[in-house]
């Protein structure tokens, strides 16, 4: 048997964590000396307990090959080097979900020097399950009890050392909010990553006595042929369950290489590649011919086992003072976010609160940045190109092209959206959004969709981009698919301003002028409802057609009403959402500006580009009901919704003959909605164009940047297609059908 | 432009004919694929099952069961079985069509892929009871054996299909299937059910509109020649012989374990019930997960709340509040307890 001790002796004392499988699972160790992993059940504070180790000295990504969001970050402590890994928060470790066998997968195969599972002291019992699940698999945990102010309040106190005791391993009473216990967490740590501390973790037996019978047998088998494997009870129990990732890891040798350790085989041990396989293969046929003989219920007693184990230890440590029975706020706020009377109206009120704030607060930061960019700096960078005698087919190719549709879609995405993923990361913190998909799920099932699509499609009102990745959290993969080719219809912030413009200027203009206002806002929030009636038709249509099947089962926990932390959540959704979010768009505008730029000014047989491209949509556009300027405009702007309007003028000025703009090829935007509307009018926009232009805008194909997001969590081209052409294919039938109709009339 | 009226005309003809093409199960395109299907292999894969089940039930397989079964003519009857003859699939003995080894082994690994496919139908996506036989049955041509092995890997190497048939292992083993019908029973015996048989469709649609599914307890209060009259879950219903006869069990000795078991749907808000049990028709992923919710018997629970518009369920579970959709929620049954003290929940 090979030690695998890939670490410099002198640096890492008693360390056991697997190099190549941490490789393997995209860890670097670079100059770690230990690897912790971060375990705990949703909701127990496990993030925050991560961000009060590491501060803000972490970094976020994916799990490789898997659309699972995972967080790294460190610590250092007595001149040694700690990575922690946060494991994706799970009830169970059984693998149910790929959640789940991430964080099992991590646990076993990287083999973390230390594992801390993050405890909810208020609910003990439920994390002890998973606790007792983590001590199956690992010898070295180290038990986080976080929240224990909040027991406190709640009357509950626990009894840390018997807890301890019991579990075989230590546990450390935290206030992760506060950073209270988080030095002593460090510190034992350290202690059971160096092996000073020594753990002896509970390990519970089958309550039925057949079962116990087969699974000792064949962790006996296991340990025969794994000397030095500390888990051969857990292999034997997943053999048992049918759990085929285990048969694999037996299989190729991959839980071999596990068994080599510091101080595991002894030298004289008869070499491993010669004994095992054949009783490797005695042991896979053995588990396979007991899985008979254990009956069908054996999941079933696995689980309840588990549970009945966990509270009878939760039962042991806690201590409750039976007087402390008050007045439960949970329960009083669900009273009202989900009654039936109250329930809808705080939803819509809340949905317009957060709009309203976006759109009205990101006016000011939005134009601060556009006088900035293109006020300032455009000139200055073409004083810059004259300076370097620059020729202008040059300057204007970069500076009017590439840089100013870049400038344009930062100062006009930017504010939105560092407003709203902050106050929607701050809902979901507190628990709300929790109940939003609790109200809608009614709706939702009936479409065949699954009720955590209200969480994926509200955060499509901030950027569709971002709730394609939100998706995530909808496990079965119909339903995910469904949330995703429908999450376009949810009004994205890069289509509000251009609705709100339209409106007012067309819409708004038709009644006396007392009542344009209420025209116009209900003109928008109309389209917007339409857009969220889109997607349960449409959910509906697809899970009768192509994405067949019933609404899965689903379970969705209320968790409880926290305090959100504001800073850190501005600083978190801050760099995970929106930086990453402009920074996809602006990748996708640098070609954009050049090629509007370039159709603006490469003249072709007497007439620009742009003319020869608007003349021959022009047919088809003017059958909509809308005309070649608009359809060349969404072209343009298939990388960022939000150059539709400066594009519309350019190219209007440009293809009507105007006089004004910034000349060709150059987007620009105008002071007043009058001057607006004269240009377009000017353009031959009339109110049907108008209305079919706020119609399209809500039914037509995704950004570049939603698309590449649509690919990269789907994988699949095919469904890449379907996202992209079904909006833009109904677009086309609504304004078609309204064109008609409004000419008929 | 045009007349916008001829426009919307026949943009209202090209959509139906669109449709009429393209549409899934019932379009052009998706019923010329399914015609194109009867091709040979399948043929050839459904006579070696038919010989295969024949044989089980002990009954022979003839050119005239054959030809009866797959519903095609005795010409073609007959020139399928030459081919099958050469391919040394099976021999013809007096008549009688016997399967040679090769033969039995081919018509277990179709049998594995239908049954594999059943499964995972069942655990894995939303498809409903009902079309799971109809979908095997197309899908059983189409696995190869080592896409077989691969979706047995990924389900848990399962061991029984969502009828309780056992599925063959790998090797082809397959253990005896039990034989009892419920048909048999008379009255005041109890037996659990342990298959469903899925055909005829007619009946099996019968079984599931009565509610019988697998691992269900049934005690037979009085038996007709009309139906049976039985009572399971608490609730009485009755089931005709024939489809009685589609129904195997094995019987249950000695009294009920736990009488009077209640549903959890008929709990009020604010109530409190232990966990009894979670019934069998909840299965795979879907039964892991609630189990893994803490939902398994001896859990005490509080209903919480129902959702605004019905049809979702919110209940304290060992200290969290999990929000169910109701076809989980019937699956459990539980035992009313007075209100516990709530500190320790």
């Amino acid at each position: 048997m090979t030690i695998r001790n890939d670490c410099p002796p002198a640096a890492c004392v008693g360390c056991q964590h697997h190099a190549a499988n941490l490789v393997k699972l995209g860890v670097d160790m670079g100059r770690f000396d230990y690897v912790v992993a971060l375990a705990g059940n949703p909701n127990t504070g496990k993030s925050t307990v991560f961000n009060a180790i590491t501060g803000l000295r972490q970094h976020t990504g994916n799990w490789p090959g898997k659309t699972v969001a995972r967080a790294e970050g460190g610590f250092a402590l007595d001149d040694r080097r700690y990575k922690l890994v946060d494991l994706p928060g799970t009830y169970a470790l059984l693998s149910t979900t790929v959640d789940e066998e991430i964080a099992r997968n991590f646990i076993l195969f990287a083999r973390p020097d230390v594992t801390v599972v993050v405890v909810d002291a208020t609910r003990l019992e439920r994390n002890l399950n998973l606790v007792l699940q983590v001590l199956g698999i690992t010898e070295r945990a180290v038990i986080c009890l976080n929240l224990v102010d909040e027991a406190k309040r709640h009357g509950i106190s626990i009894d840390h050392r018997r807890l301890a005791r019991d579990l075989g391993v230590p546990v450390v009473a935290t206030v992760a909010r506060t950073r209270e216990g988080i030095d002593e967490l460090l510190q034992t740590i350290a202690g059971v990553a160096s092996g000073e501390i020594a753990c002896k973790p509970h390990r519970l037996a089958h309550r039925a006595k057949g079962a116990e019978r087969v699974v000792s047998g064949i962790a006996r088998e296991i340990e025969g042929a794994f000397p030095g494997l500390s888990n051969a009870r857990w292999v034997a129990l997943r053999l048992l369950d049918g759990d085929n990732r285990i048969y694999e890891a037996l299989r190729s040798g991959e839980l071999l290489e596990l068994t080599g350790g510091p101080g595991a085989a002894a030298p004289e041990a008869p070499p491993a590649s010669a004994a095992a396989p054949a009783s490797v293969a005695a042991i896979l046929s053995h588990a396979r011919a007991m899985r008979w003989e254990i009956g069908p219920g054996f999941h079933d007693s696995l689980a309840e086992d588990l549970y009945t184990e966990a509270a009878r230890l939760a039962d042991r440590a806690t201590i409750v003072d039976g007087k402390a029975r008050r007045f439960d706020l949970d329960r009083a706020i669900d009273n009202v976010v989900t009654s039936r009377w109250l329930g809808f109206p705080v939803m819509l009120g809340i949905l317009t609160v957060v709009l309203w704030l976006t759109i009205a607060g990101a006016n000011v930061p939005s134009g601060l940045i556009a006088t900035l960019l293109v006020d300032k700096l455009h000139p200055l960078l073409h004083a810059a190109g004259d300076w370097m005698h620059f020729p202008s087919w040059l300057s204007g190719f970069l500076f009017d092209g590439v840089y100013l549709a870049t400038a344009w879609v930062i100062s006009v995405m930017l504010p939105p959206m560092a407003i709203f993923f902050p106050l929607f990361t701050l809902l979901e913190d507190f628990g709300y959004l929790a109940r939003v998909s609790f109200n809608l799920d009614g709706l939702f099932k009936r479409a065949g969709a699954h009720g955590k699509q209200a969480l994926t499609m509200s955060m499509g009102f901030g950027c569709n981009a971002a709730g394609v990745v939100a998706t995530r959290i909808i496990d079965s993969p119909r339903e995910r698919l469904i949330a995703i080719l429908t999450n376009n219809f949810a009004l994205c912030n890069g289509r509000w301003p251009t609705q709100i413009l339209i409106a007012t200027i067309f819409l708004g203009g038709l009644v006396p002028a007392h009542l344009a206002g209420l025209v116009s806002a209900s003109a928008v929030v109309g389209v917007a409802v339409l857009g969220v009636a889109m997607t349960f038709v449409v959910s509906w249509f697809l899970s009768r057609t192509v994405l067949k099947g019933q609404p899965s089962a689903f379970s969705l926990e209320l968790p409880p009403y926290r305090p959100p932390r504001v800073l850190r959540t501005l600083y978190t959704s801050l760099i995970d959402r929106t930086l990453i979010v402009l920074w996809r768009a602006v990748v996708f505008a640098v070609p954009a500006g050049a090629a509007i730029w370039l159709a603006g000014n490469v003249h072709v047989a007497g007439a620009t580009v742009a003319e020869h491209l608007i003349h021959a949509f022009n047919p088809f556009g003017l059958v909509l009901g809308l005309n070649g300027v608009i359809l060349l405009a969404y072209v343009v702007a298939i990388p960022a919704n939000e150059i539709v309007i400066p594009t519309l003028l350019m190219l209007t000025v440009m293809s009507a003959g105007l006089k004004g703009g910034a000349g060709a090829g150059v987007m620009f935007e105008l002071d007043s909605p009058a001057d607006v509307k004269a240009v377009l009018v000017a353009g031959g926009w009339t109110t049907l164009t108008a209305v079919n232009l706020m119609l399209f805008s809500l039914l037509h194909n995704p950004c570049s940047t939603t698309i590449y997001t649509i690919w990269k969590e789907t994988r699949s081209r095919k469904w890449t297609v379907v996202a992209t052409l079904l909006p833009l294919a109904i677009g086309f039938a609504v304004c078609f059908v309204v064109a008609q109709v409004w000419r008929l009339a | 432009m045009g007349d916008p009226l001829l426009n919307l005309l026949l943009f209202a003809f090209v959509v139906l004919v669109t449709g009429a093409v393209f549409w899934p199960t019932h379009g052009l395109l998706a019923r010329l694929r399914r015609h194109r299907h009867l091709a040979g292999r399948i043929l050839l894969e459904d006579a070696l099952k038919h010989a295969y089940h024949q044989e089980k039930r002990g009954e022979p397989c003839t050119l005239a069961t054959l030809g009866g079964a797959l519903e095609i003519a005795s010409q073609r009857a007959v020139a399928l079985v030459t081919r099958m003859q050469e391919a040394r699939f099976l021999r013809v003995d007096d008549g009688r069509i016997l399967l040679t080894q090769e033969g039995t082994r081919y018509a277990v690994d179709v049998i594995r892929a239908h049954r594999l496919w059943e499964r995972y139908l069942a655990d894995e996506t939303g498809v409903d009871a009902l079309e799971w036989h109809a979908r095997a049955e197309e899908q059983e041509h189409a696995l190869t054996r080592e896409q077989a092995d691969e979706l047995a890997a990924r389900l848990g190497h399962p061991r029984y299909d969502p009828h309780g048939d056992p599925i063959p292992t790998a090797e082809g083993a397959m253990p005896a299937e039990e034989a009892e019908r419920l048909a048999a029973l008379g009255a005041d015996d109890r037996a659990v059910v342990t298959h469903i048989e899925d055909e005829p469709h007619a009946v099996y649609a019968q079984l599931l509109e009565i509610g019988i599914y697998l691992g269900m307890e049934i005690r037979v209060l009085e038996r007709t020649d009309e139906h049976l009259t039985c009572e399971a879950d608490g609730k009485p219903f009755r089931i005709p012989p024939l489809a009685a006869g589609n129904v195997t069990i094995r019987r249950l000795e000695g009294a009920p374990t736990k009488d009077g078991t209640e549903r959890l749907l008929a709990l009020e808000p604010g109530e409190w019930a232990e966990v009894t049990r979670i019934s069998p028709v909840c299965r795979g992923l879907e039964r892991r997960r609630l189990m893994d919710l803490g939902l398994v018997p001896g859990t005490r629970i509080r209903f919480e709340r129902r959702g605004l518009m019905g049809g979702l369920f919110a209940y304290r579970v060992r200290g969290a509040v999990i929000a169910l959709r109701e076809e989980q929620v019937q699956v459990i049954g539980i035992r009313r307890v007075p209100r516990a003290a709530e500190g320790a929940a």
